[in-house]
């Protein structure tokens, strides 16, 4: 919160200042849960597998926001950068000759296949994104669409029964390198979203033409975040095929990833750093509460969630107890009695 | 004076519709040249062209000795070209500090600059823009909650930010109240004879066009009708005629 902009909203201020440190402060409580949970007893594999599945969701939503968020480009397609780092990592673990398993191992194989989507995202990016918001998602929705026909019917791929990986089961170790990628990538965004780079991704969210004209290269912008987003993607998806040791076109192309990561950020906070995690983890576990609980029922909370969210709360979560929006402490502040109204502008030339 | 800016010849299209038709311009180093024409007479389009905006069917644009006929509006703007628009283009959800940040010589970056935070030199200029332009104390308010006059203040300020060489000002005086309007010409003014900056301005307001500028230039229909002094606009029946019609008389 800005005194000079509000010079009479003390209440509000120290209410801001208060509930950011009691935000960093649950970030590193939280960080440490998690960090110790696999040493706890009573957790068992399956629990970290969810755990790591959550992980997953969490930074496909975070990379979908670099694009969608942060720059405004809508992607109906994300998924497709999932599929194929999950695709080419099965396709390189699993080669044979001759009877032969001559796969690469893991760890080269994920980078290998994080490497190739962000490869395809940069050549496909420079293409689709010159296209304006309906028609670049759908034209992503189409490029998915399309790489899953070619995956499914690819004999390389193992067409329509999809691959069998070498199963290596090891379920706290995938959890703590998705918990480190997550924190790694949550950090980074946070760094990114500070620089001059970032604020440039602002302005062309806010007006492309305008940042062009003010000298930004808005294509270089665009495909470069957009390579990112697709190569960060890939690893997640190299990762997950590792853990799920099977892969198909039908789950490792499937379009609720995408929704999910929109849904997620959506709930969480658009264009925000912290909206993604938080929408991703609200939305994972509401998810499963659901599944248990109304299982008639689960998709069509979904829905209904979307529509609340999209009236309700369009900044999301994050929104919430931002200091542009309607402030969550200045409605507190107000409550107690304590927050001053803001100063009236004098000085309007 | 040489020329800064020459546009030969351009034309533009849109379907069986000619926006602008064979239209020579050209602004001097340090000029300030005021573009007129009544409604529908291919102002904004011109500008959209001078700027790479939008394409041109037929001509040539150069600046500052530059070919720029092929080039994107980023590379031309990091030639030293800013315009403002008709339609104002600030960017609504930022703040007004934000704004002018963003309006910095993205060439002169280098890759590290481009991945580090605005300095402080920028943080300076910044507020010394702001307060030339009397909108020092909005600086942390929204774009979008500015008033219109407001906004295109701001947005000559995101112009200046970059040390053009040269300014495009559509229509800067559009919605603007008469007291500042004046501000805004001072400023022009200001700006011109200290930083030799050259401006184009378009203009409805004809009065503002004819105390700031040198020489103006009148379109009609897309094609250029008149081109002079302010005085020899004002008297040129031609000028006179497309603007008001057969009958009809400016007061001088």
């Amino acid at each position: 919160m800005n005194e000079d902009a509000y010079p009479g909203m003390v209440g509000p201020a120290d209410g801001h200042r208060r509930l950011r440190l009691a935000g960093r402060a649950a970030l590193w409580v939280g960080l440490v849960f998690l960090v110790l949970l696999p040493l706890l007893p009573s957790v068992t594999n399956a629990t970290l597998f969810t755990l790591t599945l959550m992980l997953t969701s969490v930074g496909v939503a975070v990379n979908w926001n670099l694009t969608g968020g942060f720059t405004g480009y809508v992607d109906f397609g994300h998924a497709v950068w999932f599929g194929l780092g999950a695709y080419t990592t099965a396709i390189l673990m699993s080669l044979q000759t001759n009877g032969l398993h001559i796969g690469w191992p893991p760890f080269p194989a994920i980078g290998l296949g994080a490497l190739v989507a962000g490869l395809l995202a940069a050549a496909i990016g420079r293409v689709t994104m010159r296209l304006k918001g309906p028609y670049f998602s759908i034209a992503m929705l189409g490029t998915f669409v399309a790489m899953r026909e070619i995956v499914r019917v690819s004999s390389i791929t193992g067409g329509g029964v999809g691959l069998t990986l070498p199963p290596y089961l090891n379920r706290p170790l995938f959890y703590y390198i998705q918990l480190a990628l997550v924190v790694a990538l949550v950090t980074f965004t946070w760094w990114l979203r500070r620089t001059r780079f970032g604020a440039g991704l602002a302005a062309i969210r806010e007006d492309e033409i305008g940042a062009e004209m003010r000298g930004i290269d808005t294509t270089h912008f665009k495909v470069s975040v957009f390579s990112f987003a697709g190569f960060s993607t890939g690893l997640f998806g190299g990762l997950w095929a590792f853990q799920n040791t099977f892969v198909d076109p039908d789950i490792a192309f499937v379009e609720v990833r995408t929704i999910d990561a929109v849904m997620s950020t959506m709930l969480g906070g658009l264009g925000t750093v912290a909206g993604p995690v938080v929408g991703a983890v609200v939305l994972y576990w509401l998810r499963e509460v659901l599944w248990a609980n109304l299982l008639d029922y689960h998709l069509l909370s979904q829905g209904a969630l979307l529509i609340v969210i999209v009236l309700f709360i369009p900044r999301g979560l994050v929104g919430l107890v931002d200091r542009r929006g309607t402030s969550v402490t200045a409605l507190w502040e107000r409550w107690l009695g304590r927050g001053a109204k803001p100063a009236e502008q004098k000085d309007k030339p | 004076m040489t020329a800064l800016l020459e546009a030969r010849g351009v034309v533009k299209r849109f379907g069986g519709l000619t926006a602008v038709d064979q239209v020579d311009i050209s602004v001097g180093k340090g000029e300030m040249v005021g573009l007129i024409g009544p409604n529908g007479s291919g102002k904004t389009t011109l500008f959209d062209c001078l700027s790479r905006v939008s394409s041109i069917d037929e001509g040539s644009i150069s600046f500052n000795g530059v070919d720029i006929t092929g080039r994107r509006p980023h590379q031309v703007a990091r030639l030293g070209m800013a315009r403002t628009f008709q339609l104002i283009r600030v960017y609504r959800d930022l703040t007004v500090s934000e704004n002018m940040e963003l309006s910095i010589q993205w060439g002169r970056l280098r890759p590290s600059q481009l991945f580090a935070r605005t300095d402080p030199g920028t943080r300076r200029k910044v507020d010394s823009l702001l307060e030339f332009l009397l909108l020092s104390r909005l600086r942390h308010e929204r774009a979008g909650a500015l008033s219109g006059g407001q906004r295109r203040l701001l947005e000559i300020g995101m112009a200046l930010m970059s040390e053009p060489r040269l300014v495009l000002l559509d229509e800067a005086t559009s919605g603007v109240n008469p007291t500042l309007v004046a501000d805004i010409a001072d400023r022009l003014r200001e700006v011109n004879r200290n930083q030799g900056v050259a401006f184009l301005l378009v203009e409805h307001n004809v009065q503002f066009v004819a105390d700031l500028c040198e020489r103006v230039v009148v379109l009609n229909q897309g094609a250029k009708l008149a081109e002079g002094t302010p005085r020899q606009i004002m008297n040129n029946p031609a000028v006179i005629e497309a603007y008001f019609g057969a009958e009809g008389e400016v007061e001088k």
